[in-house]
């Protein structure tokens, strides 16, 4: 996908849109927060990469998924009170 | 200045600390220091700033700098050729009163020239218990000697009285003198090779190549910054003492060629002795800032010059006198680090020429178990096992990251040979290796942490004593980067009476794994323990950040993983969508499996919804 790069996951397209660097889907307009964007899966870290995740049942997994293919865009550990962690590239 | 001769003295700046390190290591006795290479040596101009920072703990580099310009103030008109100088005080510089400083003055013909720095965790610092990670303490007061700045030797002549104080204040003080002088044989060798690089050049050569030394670095890292893009990026580190939740938080901006690293909204600070002072959060984004953007410059003064921190006063990256600070270096300036390398992989994954120099967080715990006891041979045994800076390797951008790989901060730490360990503490270990699943998963896996369990051996009282500082057992703190997972947590087992017999179970006295002991294992994270009689201790620590989408791992990839058993089957279905049959990977169930995983991704709600 042509574009801007503005993290593994994500470039800036010629609309001026963060986009999905797999597929194109557009999240929001370049220069804003995009989390609110993607398809979130929140899960308990215990568990979620083995037995030995033996995290406390508390803390969560974030995962940002693209709406368009599914993709893996960026994952977070959080408190479930904890806003989005959130970057901005000017490009 | 010819540019031969200034590649000529900024080469033999590096071999001056490269030789004054040998000479620390060959004097030195302890483990931590040969062994872990828990050591810095730096050279600093004469007003004290960094002009040539060595290898060894990086975090060390800046507060070294902030030690000399302290001697500077503080011994003003009294500073003399042959003095050494010692500071411990975190509230000064130091990043816990463990790490001493000794620093250096290096004159030229009457005139100070340069300063050399160094430290080392000495044996015991008399903190309320051995070894200088004070889990007790509530205060700096209980941590230990320390010293704002004390001349040490004075004109080349050790001051005694100064020395016998000091040694009367610590536990072992036979190997805390061998520290010392270790340390001041170090400075003594940077002193010498020093004195005849500028009898060669001459000292305005000299100085003329150190000034501009630092002004490459600044330019250089100048450069590299305009070519990344300008943005803000968000880090947060979580950990965990005794039921109480701190929080590290950082926002990295960059504009231009400069860089601001701010803390706003971190946790106060804590009760416990994991906060650091303003100069250890300072050092603590450094440590990997240096490896990570400055891998081909010089690393001095010149590159701090861009960077702005901002840290909150009283909170757990500044805290004020008289909080406890002894577990900074495996506490709050790991955490700092932690974000930091979180930040500038973030930053370095926006920009199509850096993208590859990232990297996923290594050894985010920076776990520690300290030991003190009677040993075999009735020795007093004050150590810290190494296997502390056996960290695990985040995945990078283009590779797994490494199994038991170390980490950023002390690019040339190492672990002992378990030899060693038993060697000099009455234990023998089980078990020692890389934990399967415990690296996080990505497209790029992160290294996988280190396991391992000991018990008492030989010891003339019955066993020996340990502590753990155990931060990142509820949280993971090894980030993971661009969709990888973090790594798994830590875990400490306490397993009382590993001989017990159970019904219907073979007590077996060699076990190879936690599952394999007999007696009832008791979570421990925090405090001082007791490793005596059939009781076990059990260490397993955290894996290292992954990288990337796991279904985008190639499934040759996890087959190989799961065949080296780094990746169990179980794992490589449920998280990569890798399904095995008859150890190969089976094509038709894992392509059916990576697209049930993927609508499963598309019918989750949208974020905005669901927040």
């Amino acid at each position: 996908m042509s574009g801007k790069r503005i993290s593994a996951t994500l470039v800036v397209n010629e609309d001026r849109a963060i986009a999905c660097a797999a597929c194109g889907h557009t999240l929001g307009p370049a220069g804003a927060p995009w989390k609110d964007h993607a398809r979130l899966d929140e899960q308990p870290m215990q568990g979620a990469g083995g037995n030995p995740y033996t995290n406390a049942e508390r803390v969560l997994l974030r995962r940002f998924f693209c709406p368009g293919c599914g993709a893996l865009l960026d994952t977070e550990s959080a408190l479930a009170d904890d806003p989005f962690l959130t970057d901005i590239v000017r490009v | 200045m010819d540019p031969i001769t200034f590649s000529i003295i900024r080469h033999r700046l590096f071999r001056v600390i490269d030789e004054a390190v040998i000479t620390l290591k060959h004097v030195s006795g302890s483990a931590i220091t040969n062994e872990g290479h828990d050591l810095m040596v730096s050279l600093y101009r004469a007003d004290g700033s960094l002009l040539m920072g060595g290898v060894g703990f990086l975090h060390h580099l800046t507060s070294a700098a902030e030690a000399c310009k302290a001697v500077i103030r503080r011994f003003e008109g009294d500073i003399g050729e042959g003095d050494v100088f010692l500071t411990n005080c975190p509230y000064t510089a130091a990043l816990h009163t463990s790490d001493i400083y000794l620093v250096a003055p290096i004159h030229h013909e009457g005139r100070l020239v340069a300063w050399s720095a160094c430290f080392v965790h000495v044996y015991d610092i008399g903190a309320m218990v051995p070894g200088g990670f004070s889990p007790d303490s509530r205060d700096i007061f209980t941590e230990g000697f320390s010293s704002p700045g004390i001349k040490l030797v004075e004109g080349g002549e050790m001051r005694r009285d100064v020395m016998d104080t000091l040694l009367n204040m610590v536990r072992a003080p036979e190997m805390v003198a061998l520290d010392l002088s270790s340390m001041i044989a170090a400075n003594n060798v940077a002193r010498e090779r020093m004195g005849a690089l500028i009898e060669k050049y001459g000292a305005d050569a000299v100085d003329e190549a150190c000034g501009a030394l630092v002004d490459q670095s600044e330019t250089l890292l100048r450069k590299r910054l305009r070519e990344l893009p300008d943005g803000r990026w968000e880090a947060r580190q979580y950990f965990d003492i005794e039921g109480e939740t701190c929080r590290v938080l950082l926002a990295m901006t960059k504009e231009g060629d400069e860089l601001t690293f701010d803390f706003t909204g971190s946790s106060p600070q804590s009760h416990y002795g994991i906060n650091c002072t303003y100069w250890a959060s300072w050092g603590g984004f450094f440590a990997p800032l240096f490896p990570l953007l400055c891998y081909d410059i010089t690393w001095n003064d010149g590159v701090l010059r861009p960077i702005r921190m901002i840290a909150p006063e009283g909170s757990v990256v500044n805290c004020t006198r008289p909080a406890p600070v002894s577990l900074a270096t495996v506490g709050t300036i790991q955490s700092v680090n932690n974000a930091a390398c979180t930040c500038i992989a973030k930053m370095l994954s926006a920009s199509e020429k850096y993208a590859e120099e990232a990297t996923a967080v290594w050894h985010g715990s920076h776990f520690a178990i300290f030991m003190f006891g009677l040993n075999q041979r009735r020795q007093e045994a004050i150590g810290i096992l190494t296997e502390t800076f056996g960290g695990a390797g985040g995945a990078r951008t283009w590779a797994d990251g490494i199994d038991v790989g170390g980490e950023i901060p002390n690019p040339i730490g190492r672990m002992a040979n378990v030899e060693t360990t038993e060697a000099t503490f009455p234990v023998r270990y089980l078990f020692r290796r890389a934990r399967p699943d415990t690296g996080g998963p990505g497209r790029w896996r992160g290294g996988n942490a280190l396991e391992f369990a000991l018990v008492q051996h030989d010891s003339p009282e019955g066993g020996i004593n340990y502590v753990v500082s155990g931060k990142g057992t509820e949280f993971s703190m090894s980030e993971g980067l661009g969709g990888g997972y973090a790594g798994a947590p830590c875990a400490y087992r306490w397993v009382h009476n590993n001989r017990a017999s159970e019904a219907g179970r073979n007590v077996n006295p060699f076990p190879t794994s936690l599952d394999e002991m007999t007696g009832e294992a008791e979570t421990i994270s925090w405090g001082v323990f007791p490793l005596k009689g059939e009781d076990a201790l059990y260490v397993r620590s955290d894996g290292g950040g992954g990288f990337g989408d796991p279904l985008e791992r190639e499934p040759a990839r996890v087959q190989a993983d799961v065949e080296a058993g780094m990746v169990s089957a179980e794992v490589a279905a449920a998280v990569y969508g890798v399904v095995m049959a008859n150890g190969t990977v089976d094509e038709g169930a894992t392509a059916a499996r990576r697209e049930t995983l993927r609508a499963a991704r598309l019918a989750a709600p949208v974020a905005a919804a669901a927040e």
